[in-house]
């Protein structure tokens, strides 16, 4: 599996980078934060899921229109009334905030999908290990399992089918409910039977013996460290402005959005510019493959 | 030195009045590799268990068992963890974690090894297993071979002083196994690992062990140089001489004189000593299959097939008839699309081209289950795939009402004992006997086996082999694919070569394996320089006497 130039980070500085996103797209309504922050995250998954991601993005639309144009309906507060039905108004200050709701929810989206590609199981467990080792393994052994149980559910229902105890498509509701709950039955018996062996394993291999200690393939390089630096500052830099007031909105009753202009316009800039990262870094290492490519 | 004593050790397990170990005594010494054999159920699993507390079954237990001198009990659980290592049976049930380098170092984490110790152990097992190339792979994407590897590496990354190993082959294929095995030799004899194995596949071990103990009932019959222990069962008549080599089978049953060969390289000498002139008769009469099959049980025409759209082709233009009344089979190497196939005939998957016939009938015109009653039935690979019930005995009721039919079905497949038993307490020849009953209490005219012979002792072989050949003298096409050459040479009656998506050739297996010089079984190898189509064993004996005028 390839991995993109900000997947081969340690994964604490993966961690630090969306629990900042993450945060501040909840935390941060402001609009044109908000369009930033679909920008930089749209980018991101782009790049990390190619074609396919493009499609989970158009996938998006309809939901991020639907949420729109639902807020006003449950949301009857706001000055300027477009129109009345059934005696409710629904207003242009509900829409507005709509937009505002959706594309938090699109941005969201948008980050834990990123985020579900970068920081993958191993990595969340090598993270945790030492905090929490038992749970950790517990948690890998939870991630082996589920693929396991599938590959096996569909061995047996082929098998169960060659000898004609499978369900054709014809077949009854109540034939299909029987079939699926023996294929059940024998799932859960087979696991069982695996889960004896695999104890034994692990017993056999000192499990319980001794404190266990967590193995990490990854370390921190001089580049983790610096990331992390520029990233604690930029986090800062944000908090600060943030604090300042100089992202506040209000959009009910009354719209109340604060320009970014002048001086503000650091905080903004920090904000995008820290967003940005895992795409300058992916950006810089296509520049780097061209640049020593073209010297070959 | 010994590592290991055990002394005057009887064990039985609580529900059972039979003794699983009676009485044995043993000493293992350092260095040495010793492969212990004995059929399914003799106790060798047992005793191997004793050998590790933890591992240990509960049961009645007289008799004592030292560790490097001191009793076994004693030694505390962290020093057992790390110098005696254990490799199982199945490669997917012992691994515990989802990544090839997190499973390497899940020993040293147990044992609170610190991240540098652990960095550069995993490091070392890592080059000296050649797992480089995988090691940032998920589990599930590796092969069994590759499963059983990891295994092994995990285990050495502890740094054990003994390697104890059951049956870790029987689930692999045979050029898996035999890596397995070869990686399990450099061990011992670069590292200096005391190795103690089981195996079915003595062929691979048999000429490098220093020592041979075979068991039967929970003794220790024989203990002793493998040369001796050839010579032993054959003078006891034991039924565990089957599972000898094929070169002292050949040499005992031919009634060779002087050292009996144990490699194929020795078998050779051996016979080119014994026909210095040219043999008179050098082939054994053989008939000519038929090229043309009239009305073939099932026929497949130019079948194609991908899993997806845009992956390589599995099935690449398959042909095949199939007679009835026959055993037909397919060999060919791991993942060439073997069991594909049989999936394609079972319509598991569709091809996108070609033609599928049941008796002149193409399968698309069978209506809905009507192909898999009195018609196809396919034994799976993983017999426990087929397991549903509690009992044999609703295992096999799931399939018909028929209480008669049952019995039969039972009597044939020579499971009318094992009738109350839970399938999975079986072994896995057991196992497999059973989950042939059950297919065939469909009715099927066609049978179609996937690797039948996977994890089958030589004894049960035999058997399988009887109760197949019952069936074709009842008519009913059986196909199998098996890599298992040796079993394909003896019993089938037509074998093909599955390559590249294709089945190539098809012969009798005497001109077949008599044709091939690498792929064909031991005895063929060792006597293609004299005799020109001995495939097996029995073969070059008959052709042995015949020449030498012996009795025979």
């Amino acid at each position: 599996m390839k991995q993109d130039a900000f997947s081969k980070l340690h994964p604490a500085v993966n961690l630090l980078f969306f629990i900042g996103a993450i945060a501040f797209g909840v935390l941060l309504q402001h609009p044109v934060y908000l369009l930033a922050g679909i920008f930089a995250s749209g980018a991101y998954y782009l790049f990390l899921n190619g074609r396919k991601g493009l499609k989970n993005i158009l996938l998006m639309i309809p939901l991020f229109i639907f949420v729109t144009l639902f807020n006003p309906i449950v949301n009857t507060r706001g000055v300027t009334v477009l129109f009345s039905y059934l005696d409710r108004p629904y207003t242009l200050e509900a829409l507005i905030y709509g937009v505002a709701v959706a594309a938090t929810f699109v941005l969201m989206l948008l980050w834990f999908g990123c985020c579900g590609r970068v920081l993958t199981g191993d990595k969340f467990t090598c993270l945790f290990g030492n905090l929490a080792p038992s749970l950790s393994l517990l948690l890998v052994m939870v991630f082996r399992m589920i693929p396991n149980l599938l590959q096996k559910a569909k061995q047996i229902i082929g098998v169960r089918s060659s000898i004609g105890k499978g369900t054709a498509e014809k077949s009854s509701l109540k034939d299909k409910l029987n079939s699926g709950m023996t294929v059940m039955g024998i799932l859960t018996s087979w696991a069982l039977e695996g889960s004896i062996t695999t104890s034994d394993s692990m017993r056999s291999r000192g499990y319980g013996t001794a404190k266990r200690t967590s193995f990490m393939i990854y370390r921190m390089t001089a580049t983790d460290w610096i990331l992390s630096a520029v990233m604690l500052v930029l986090i800062s830099v944000v908090i600060f402005f943030a604090a300042s007031g100089s992202m506040n909105v209000q959009f009910l009753p009354e719209r109340d959005i604060t320009p970014i202009k002048g001086f503000n316009a650091i905080g903004f800039i920090a904000y995008f510019g820290y967003l940005l990262i895992p795409t300058i870094l992916n950006i810089r290492e296509v520049i780097q493959w061209k640049f020593s490519e073209s010297k070959i | 030195m010994e590592i290991f004593r055990i002394e005057n050790l009887s064990f039985s397990y609580p529900a059972s009045q039979n003794k699983s170990l009676d009485n044995v005594s043993l000493k293992i010494n350092r260095g040495e590799y010793t492969v212990l054999c004995g059929k399914s159920g003799s106790g060798k699993t047992t005793l191997l268990r004793h050998l590790k507390t933890v591992l240990t079954p509960h049961g009645k237990r007289t008799g004592e068992i030292y560790f490097s001198g001191t009793a076994l009990k004693d030694a505390d659980s962290r020093n057992q963890s790390s110098k005696i290592g254990f490799v199982m049976q199945n490669p997917d049930d012992q691994i515990v974690t989802d990544k090839v380098w997190h499973e390497l170092a899940f020993g040293l984490e147990s044992l609170g090894c610190d991240r540098k110790t652990m960095r550069s152990r995993v490091a070392e097992m890592a080059c000296y297993f050649g797992i480089q190339d995988w090691f940032h792979k998920d589990v599930a994407l590796l092969s069994g071979g590759q499963k059983q590897l990891l295994n092994l590496a995990s285990i050495m990354a502890m740094q054990p002083e003994i390697l104890i190993l059951d049956e870790p082959t029987s689930q692999l294929d045979p050029i898996a196994a035999s890596d397995f095995l070869n990686t399990v030799r450099k061990i011992n004899t670069e590292l200096g690992t005391t190795v103690i194995i089981t195996e079915h596949r003595l062929e691979d071990i048999f000429p490098y062990a220093d020592r041979a103990i075979v068991m039967d009932s929970g003794r220790i019959i024989a203990d002793g140089a493998p040369r001796s222990i050839g010579k032993f069962l054959f003078e006891q008549n034991n039924p565990m001489f089957t599972a000898m080599p094929a070169p002292v089978r050949v040499f005992y049953n031919a009634n060779g004189n002087g050292d009996c060969p144990l490699t194929v390289r020795e078998g050779r000498a051996w016979l080119s000593k014994e026909f210095e002139a040219e043999p008179d008769i050098k082939e054994i009469p053989c008939e000519n299959i038929d090229e043309y099959i009239e009305s073939p049980a099932l026929s497949l025409k130019e079948l194609w097939f991908r899993y997806e759209k845009d992956s390589p082709d599995i099935l690449r233009g398959v042909s095949l008839e199939v007679p009835s009344g026959s055993i037909s089979a397919i060999v060919g190497g791991n993942g060439a699309g073997k069991s594909t196939m049989l999936k394609a005939i079972c319509g598991i998957c569709r091809p996108y081209r070609g033609k599928i016939k049941v008796f002149g009938k193409p399968v698309g015109k069978f209506r809905s289950g009507e192909l898999f009653r009195n018609c196809i039935s396919m034994l799976p690979q993983d017999p426990k795939s087929l397991f549903v019930k509690n009992k044999v005995f609703d295992e096999l009721a799931e399939m018909t009402k028929d209480k008669n039919r049952i019995n039969e079905i039972a009597e044939i497949c020579h499971i009318t004992d094992l009738m109350n038993n839970h399938p999975y307490d079986l072994s896995g020849g057991e196992q497999q006997r059973v989950a042939l009953a059950k297919v065939l209490l469909t009715e099927p005219k066609i049978l179609l086996l996937d690797e039948p012979t996977k994890g089958m002792d030589s004894f049960f072989k035999e058997t399988f082999a009887e109760i197949l050949n019952e069936l074709k003298s009842q008519g009913i096409a059986i196909l199998a694919v098996s890599h298992d050459v040796e079993f394909c040479a003896k019993y089938a009656d037509r074998v093909s070569m599955f390559f590249d998506g294709q089945v190539l050739t098809t012969d009798s297996p005497r001109k077949f394996f008599g044709s091939n010089s690498f792929y064909t079984t031991a005895a063929n190898r060792m006597s293609r320089h004299v005799f020109t189509n001995a495939v097996t064993a029995e073969n070059v004996v008959e052709l042995y006497c015949k020449n030498k005028g012996g009795a025979q």
